[in-house]
């Protein structure tokens, strides 16, 4: 008998570094030259540096550089495909394993809060009510880095979002265990403490206009970081059934009422192979499902999602069927049937479940209808991150996709400077 | 944003960004070195020790002493005095001086005669520099009429010290060596003949290891080795001990020394800061890790004041030196019990078996639970606690006071990361 894992929805799977642990795990570091940790990360957290200054007991200082170049920093510790980025890149690789570079970035950040160095350091905010006014609408990943990074520079920023808390994905998304809500909130009070100003339950776009914040309330330029919640489900019959859910809303269910409210004893079918698929069967399966099993149109070996992710939930004891693609969703007389098609040609399969989540992908909400901006083919808004509108910037996953955090980050940043570049030529400072 | 705090101090009389100086070593051999430790942030350099005599040096020349998986613990060198002209070196020190005019450029000399040392010391005022060091403490140089066989002479230490002294009016700081029993006999000899600074330590003479292929010490140099200074995180704890015995003696009072010894990190920093230090040097620890580890002494350094309250170097410097007192002072009352945190054990018995082997029978170890319980057997010594590795799993607990002796307050560590 294999012993499983057993958990709780709401407490971190992981396991982080004390000091003593922290410093061994740091001693194995090489301090490479020109690291290649530093080059792998799209967000530019620079583990190269922050490691050292673990090794050389600086912790403080770890958590600054940590800070300043990436405002998720918390978040990116326990989110981020490290073994597809800075870890693949580590030189350690050359002669055993790569240094686990999340766990002690993490450890910098939990050395942040129990310093209160967020609380403490607003003396390091830039001189508010100066800079230009820039909107960030959206308050995931994207959003949160733009804003920071304008802060930074002067800017006054206010984040908008129509949700009842700042966060997007990270608040109603990915699941506690991976992601506790705590690390969220130190990562966004980090953000407030830079100037930055969050107006929840506003949503811009259908309460509030574009027009209404460049004119109306005197905003000199708009990011949009909407990121992708319009649900994707497959056209198939029975999706519109009761108990069929799409990724987003189940886990957003499941967040704000810490764990799904009916798993309990349920049979739940989850199909997909993305992260999101993780997150939505270790939801399930945490909330007390019976059983959670992965239903994946194609394998293991071409599933986006992270392998660290895929050996979590087996170790949870769900079940990953590979090469089905959904076909139906019926009503049974105690539940519901999902009916798969093999890959072949030939295999079918019918699974007798009490819910069905299907985690294939977010799609775009119409943001031309929204913000008056273009959009591609796919429905993405079309920005570089200009958008077709002066003064409207985007990035995140509302014009690239659903991409990782860090890779949000990255694009926020980006993004921030770009709005930066426009503001300096117009003239506001 | 990174922490800002004010590093400045004064050091003989001259102005200095921060107290992170490259000792005279390897480290500061020439313009391109020294010009990019600056970039990195060091405060300023004992640019590697000039003489009128030019070192023939021998290959290889270092090794390492390692524990478990731990390498560099200690480090020994054979490397003498600089190997390039005397002239070249002097006009980098000149180039350098004009190009990093807010850096502190000191000279380190070594010379074999009242003459030589005076020579080097107006060449080295010609070259600009700030401050002069007189180095009587190398301890592998192959003239015994240099380096450390000079600074176990306090007669000769005064009589060079004075040679410097009549042919310049720069403030000369003699660097003393480790090799001796008292450090404060030749240092006042110094100071009696003129210095106004005193450095230390030098590296401390050592055999590092054996190669059992060619029966000598490491390194290898053609079959044979040699005695030679030792340095790195391994003598830290030698050198404060010297730089605590100078900066207490009466008749030195007063005089800024400036430490050296295996300093690698903020903390150690620290350390020498509190014992009364006004300048720090750094060689080994750069030659393991690169001019880079300056940013974490900085911005660590930065970070402590911050917690503490503090503003400047010179709140805090020397706070540490009233208490390091004989041994014949300290409250002998009496003993601290270890406390055993049952939750966070891992049951590994490391306590049990050095609080046996290597102290008094004080632990009773319980098979079936493998966890530890103390006895009456314990004098409180701690060895469970230094061998325990678990953080925070064995911390002093009760205090109890010897027989006649009355209770009170009693100062711990709770500080054993």
């Amino acid at each position: 008998m294999s012993e499983v894992r057993r958990e709780s929805y709401s407490s971190e799977a992981v396991r982080g570094f004390d000091h003593r642990t922290a410093m061994e795990e740091a001693a194995r570091c090489l301090l490479c030259y020109d690291a290649p940790c530093s080059e792998g990360c799209p967000a530019g957290t620079d583990p190269g540096k922050f490691i050292r200054s673990i090794r050389f007991r600086n912790p403080k200082g770890a958590a600054e550089t940590i800070r300043e170049n990436n405002p998720l920093g918390g978040v990116c510790a326990r989110v981020c495909p490290y073994d597809k980025l800075c870890e693949e890149a580590c030189s350690r690789c050359g002669i055993d394993r790569p240094i686990e570079i999340g766990k002690l970035q993490r450890y910098a950040i939990e050395q942040e809060e129990a310093f209160g160095m967020v609380e403490a350091g607003s003396a390091s905010a830039p001189a508010a009510g100066a800079g230009a006014k820039v909107a960030c609408v959206g308050a995931g990943p994207a959003s949160i880095a733009c804003a920071a990074e304008l802060a930074r520079a002067g800017a006054r920023v206010t984040v908008y979002e129509r949700e009842e808390k700042p966060g997007g994905v990270l608040t109603y998304g990915i699941t506690p265990t991976r992601l506790p809500q705590k690390v969220v909130d130190h990562d966004i009070a980090a953000v407030r403490a830079l100037g930055v100003e969050f107006e929840c339950g506003v949503n811009v776009g259908a309460g509030v206009s574009v027009d209404e914040l460049l004119t109306g309330r005197g905003f000199d330029a708009v990011f949009l970081g909407t990121g992708l919640w319009a649900p994707k489900i497959p056209d198939i019959p029975g999706t519109d059934l009761d108990n069929v859910y799409a990724a987003a809303d189940f886990l957003k269910l499941a967040r704000v009422n810490g764990g799904f409210p009916d798993a309990e004893g349920k049979t739940v079918v989850v199909i997909g192979g993305g992260d999101v698929a993780m997150d939505c069967a270790a939801t399930a399966q945490l909330s007390g499902a019976k059983k959670t099993a992965i239903w994946y149109r194609r394998t293991i070996a071409e599933a986006p999602a992270d392998m660290s992710e895929i050996r979590y939930v087996t170790e949870l004891g769900i079940g990953i069927s590979e090469n089905f693609a959904p076909a139906a969703v019926e009503k049974s007389d105690n539940g519901l049937i999902a009916r798969f098609a093999g890959r072949d040609g030939a295999s079918e399969a019918a699974v007798a479940c009490d819910i069905v989540v299907f985690a294939v992908g977010q799609g775009a909400e119409d943001a031309r209808a929204a913000f008056a901006v273009s959009t591609d083919e796919k429905g993405l808004v079309a920005a570089d991150p200009a958008t077709d509108r002066e003064g409207v910037f985007a990035a995140g996953d509302a014009v690239h996709g659903g991409k990782t955090v860090v890779d949000a980050v990255a694009k926020g940043k980006e993004a921030a400077a770009a709005i930066l570049a426009y503001l300096n030529q117009k003239g506001v400072k | 944003m990174a922490i800002k705090k004010d590093l400045s101090i004064e050091y003989l009389g001259v102005k200095c960004e921060n107290p992170f100086f490259l000792s005279s070593s390897p480290v500061g051999s020439n313009y391109e070195m020294v010009a990019k430790s600056f970039e990195a942030g060091w405060g300023g350099v004992f640019y590697k020790t000039i003489g009128i005599f030019v070192a023939d040096e021998c290959s290889p020349r270092f090794d390492n002493n390692a524990k478990e998986g731990v390498p560099w613990i200690g480090f020994k060198n054979m490397e003498q005095i600089s190997d390039k002209p005397t002239e070249l070196n002097f006009e980098n020190m000149f180039k350098l001086k004009r190009d990093y005019p807010d850096k502190i450029m000191v000279a380190s000399i070594m010379g074999s005669s009242d003459e030589e040392w005076i020579q080097l010391a107006k060449m080295a005022e010609q070259a600009g520099a700030d401050l002069i060091e007189g180095n009587f403490s190398c301890p592998q140089m192959t003239s015994h009429a240099m380096g450390s066989d000079v600074g176990t002479d306090p007669a000769l230490v005064k009589r060079y010290c004075e040679a410097v002294v009549s042919a310049t009016s720069i403030p000369f700081i003699a660097k003393m060596t480790p090799n001796i029993t008292s450090i404060e006999i030749p240092a006042r000899a110094a100071i009696e003949g003129g210095a106004k600074g005193i450095s230390a330590i030098n590296t401390i003479k050592s055999i590092t290891n054996l190669d059992l292929d060619n029966m000598t010490a490491m390194p290898v140099v053609n079959g044979k080795s040699s005695i030679s200074g030792y340095s790195g995180a391994a003598i830290k704890p030698v050198a404060l001990r010297f730089v605590a015995a100078l900066l207490q003696d009466e008749k030195l009072a007063g005089v800024p020394v400036s430490g050296i010894g295996g300093i690698e990190t903020w903390r150690d920093s620290l350390e020498f800061l509190l014992l009364g230090c006004r300048n720090l040097q750094v060689t080994t620890a750069i030659m393991q890790y690169g001019y880079r580890i300056v940013e974490d002494m900085a911005s660590g350094l930065m970070h402590w004041m911050d917690e503490r309250g503090y503003d400047r170097l010179d709140d805090f410097i020397g706070q540490a030196l009233p208490n390091i007192v004989p041994a014949e002072e300290l409250d002998r009352d009496f003993k601290v019990l270890p406390q055993f945190d049952d939750d966070l054990c891992t049951g590994c018995g490391r306590c049990y078996v050095s609080c046996y082997d290597g102290a008094h029978q004080a632990i009773d170890w319980d098979a079936e639970s493998r966890r530890p319980k103390l006895n009456d057997n314990c004098v409180g010594c701690h060895l469970c606690l230094n061998v325990c590795p678990v953080q925070y799993c064995i911390t002093p607990g009760e205090i109890q006071f010897k027989e006649g002796r009355g209770a009170h307050e009693v100062a711990l560590s709770s500080h054993y990361v």
